[in-house]
């Protein structure tokens, strides 16, 4: 594990220092302004506050300059992440386009699809989701039935996807469907499509989460035409393209930080004379999250392509999938350790409105404590992963 | 940058090489009764791994406190028999004070906090005090103390003849040695007054540092031999490694063994570069204990009853961990004073903390 990594020279160079600093004025100040009231559990969407990210160049910052990025390393898009995370700062509509839609356009797009959508992506009034999950289909993505259909100049696309984030909100999801019969290969056969949410034929509809919130929907579509150049990459090879990237996926900070600021409110409720329970939870959170954090900082900084990159996408030499999925497996597991090490210090009761940020933050991060579990891989499925790659060379 | 890697690599390799080379299961058992081997110590010595880390114009062998955890961690992997931390502590001790480094192996005291009182008589300084389970004492060839003199700490290399040793262990069968010191005689050339930063409190913390690093080598030795375990063990006519119910075991083992390298090795960092040193040794600690813990525990599920053997090589890096985790502070106490710390400092102080390194 890690054999790539030297833990002990990692370090934040001043550059990324310096980033520090400027992200953590920038939220103070931004959020002050914006008058905005957070919420634990998903990143809420503002598109004001998106596009007050995307003046600062902190929205596909690791982009060529050409598509409207800054060329910057992934240390420094790490560092912008975490900040924004460490205060729940309300990132949803650039999210996925700014980790997953902008690095695959970049390594498997066209020229016309990179000009069309980085740069809306990069000034922050573009927005994707994904469109992945399907009724039936969950963990074992390869079974998606969504289907497309050769038509003259393009693709008709029918199928229903579910669990799709903000689709209600955002203008565009990549698409991944069947564009020829499975043929024994459940691998073979899936492409990936660019549908834009406004084409006809299209229908989203709400999914309520158990609190009442509206973040997930699903998706219809219904006969949808998608012409050539909304392929992405190769048709047939969409698998390997869903699948290439998710070491940084994976491994963000978005997988172990989503509670972290109910740690935060947690520390000012203990205040600064703890009794002995209080301060050694407190002191056995601060050691998980550090560990975390040095194992995704390493995993960032070894996969990042280095300056003379033109291209902006991770490293392909480096294999670090285990890493990163241990990483999420642990992470999302120590985002449940907060909620439980606050509510068992405190003993107030979770309180879905209350003004109090932290009895706030307790009511929401105990009704998404299921999610983080779930989504991006699930837990079993990580770990059958991982074990996988620590039996392999046996065989 | 290059040129450092390239040497640490060098380091690795030839200490991986000497290790795998020369500890095997007979030594080990050996051990379990003499304490160390001897054997080991003496090409471990020639090859200068107890002195990396400490400058060349100190007697040292040069490199960084990093370069020597490299080293620490493949000892801890092979379970090596010999005091290579506390050699490399005494070392640290005795060159911050400009003394020099005797031959031989060397241990380090107090551990647990006792006081070491020493007076001037003459051309000789007395120590005397009473310490606990003091790692390797009855091997060690010369114990380095910090002792409290009239005017401030002190080092001092004491010949552990003057010594009065009372023989204990570990869970590993590691000596861990009653010494009393009663009006030991140390000559003035082997005593100097402690260099700023170096006091009982940093001590601990060095000692916490290298248990943590050589936890992370047992931890993945225990890996090892479980994953190996699984994909040679059948069971209901197939190899165990099969069953998911196993290899969902295994997956949060690597995870563990993972987090203990990566806090470790970070940690190690943190104290060469004087940063945020504290904190880190506190979450190192913490981290790998945790990880010990766990680990040890799922190493032993999927061995089933072989492993619980003394013929079988699980033990020598399980019983290891289970006694290591403890010394210099366990998960527990390390916590209590990270906890405490970080709430005097307040919640506004919590991630810029997280984030120092």
């Amino acid at each position: 594990m890690f054999d790539q990594v030297d833990f002990s020279a990692l370090e934040l160079p001043p550059s990324a220092r310096a980033l520090q600093r400027e992200v953590r004025e920038f939220l103070r100040t931004e959020l002050a302004a914006l008058g905005f009231t957070p919420h634990l559990g998903h990143a809420e969407f503002h598109a004001d506050f998106t596009r007050r990210v995307a003046e600062r160049g902190w929205i596909g910052m690791t982009w060529p300059k050409r598509y409207g990025g800054q060329e910057r390393s992934y240390l420094d898009r790490f560092v912008v992440t975490e900040e924004m995370l460490a205060v729940a700062a309300p990132c949803a509509a650039h999210w996925f386009a700014d980790r997953q839609t902008g690095p695959s356009l970049l390594r498997y797009g066209t020229e016309a699809q990179r000009q069309r959508y980085l740069p809306a992506i990069a000034r922050g009034e573009y927005y994707f989701a994904l469109g992945m999950s399907e009724p039936n289909s969950g963990s074992d993505l390869a079974s998606v039935k969504t289907r497309a259909e050769r038509v003259p100049n393009g693709w008709r696309v029918t199928g229903q996807k579910v669990w799709t984030s903000w689709a209600h909100k955002a203008h565009a999801f990549f698409v991944l469907c069947r564009t020829s019969p499975d043929s024994g290969n459940r691998h073979e056969g899936l492409s990936q499509l660019i549908v834009e949410l406004d084409a006809p034929g299209v229908t989203v509809r709400p999914i309520r989460f158990m609190n009442g919130e509206h973040h997930f929907n699903e998706v219809f579509l219904d006969n949808v035409f998608v012409p050539d150049d909304r392929v992405v990459g190769e048709i047939g090879q969409g698998w390997k393209q869903v699948t290439s990237e998710l070491a940084l996926e994976r491994s963000g900070p978005e997988r172990y930080m989503t509670t972290f600021p109910l740690f935060t409110e947690l520390m000012r409720r203990l205040g600064g004379t703890p009794d002995t329970r209080a301060a050694e939870a407190a002191g056995k959170l601060a050691a998980r999250m550090w560990s975390l954090r040095r194992m995704s900082l390493a995993i960032a900084i070894t996969l990042d392509p280095g300056p003379d990159s033109e291209q902006g996408t991770p490293k392909a030499t480096v294999d670090l999938a285990t890493e990163a999925a241990l990483v999420k497996d642990m992470g999302t597991f120590f985002e449940r350790e907060i909620i439980d090490a606050a509510r068992l210090l405190a003993t107030v009761e979770p309180a879905p409105d209350a003004a109090d940020l932290f009895e706030r933050y307790l009511a929401d991060t105990i009704v998404c404590a299921p999610v983080s579990t779930i989504r991006g891989g699930t837990t079993q499925v990580l770990r059958n992963l991982i074990a996988r790659k620590l039996l392999d060379p046996l065989k | 940058m290059n040129d450092v890697s390239d040497i640490r690599t060098m380091l690795v390799d030839s200490a991986t090489r000497l290790f795998a080379d020369h500890v095997n299961a007979k030594m080990l058992d050996a051990a379990k009764h003499d304490g160390w081997s001897s054997a080991l110590w003496k090409i471990v010595e020639d090859a200068q791994l107890p002195l990396v880390s400490i400058a060349e114009d100190a007697g040292g062998a040069g490199g960084s406190l990093s370069d020597f955890a490299a080293v620490l961690r493949i000892a801890g992997r092979y379970t090596a028999p010999i005091p290579l931390a506390e050699t490399a502590l005494a070392g640290w001790l005795l060159a911050s004070s400009r003394l020099a480094i005797p031959a031989g192996p060397l241990t380090v005291a107090p551990v647990h906090g006792e006081e070491i009182s020493a007076r001037k008589v003459g051309g000789h300084w007395k120590l005397s005090g009473s310490l606990q389970r003091v790692p390797f004492a009855r091997i060690a060839g010369h114990i380095v103390v910090l002792a409290a003199g009239p005017a401030g700490d002190l080092v001092a290399c004491v010949d552990a003849a003057q010594c009065e040793i009372t023989p204990e262990r570990n869970l590993a069968s590691e000596p861990r040695d009653g010494v009393v010191l009663a009006d030991a005689a140390v000559a003035a050339e082997f005593v100097a007054p402690a260099a700023g930063g170096v006091n009982p409190t940093t001590l601990r913390e060095r000692g916490a540092l290298l248990r943590s690093v050589a936890m992370a080598g047992a931890l993945e030795r225990a890996l090892e031999l479980a994953v190996g375990y699984a994909g040679e063990r059948s069971q209901f006519g197939r190899k165990i490694g099969q069953f998911q119910a196993i290899q969902q075991e295994l997956a949060r083992f690597a995870g563990e063994v993972a987090a203990a390298v990566a806090s470790a090795l970070s940690a190690a960092g943190a104290v060469e570069r004087a940063q945020n040193a504290t904190f880190a040794v506190a979450c190192a600690k913490i981290r790998t204990a945790q990880a010990a813990h766990e680990g040890a525990l799922i190493a032993h599920q999927v061995h089933g009853a072989i492993g619980v053997t003394d013929e079988y090589a699980l033990h020598h890096a399980t019983l290891r961990l289970w006694a290591w985790r403890e010394e210099f502070g366990n998960e527990a106490a390390w916590a209590i004073e990270l906890g405490r710390a970080m709430c005097a400092a307040g919640a506004d102080r919590l991630w810029p903390t997280l984030t120092a390194d």
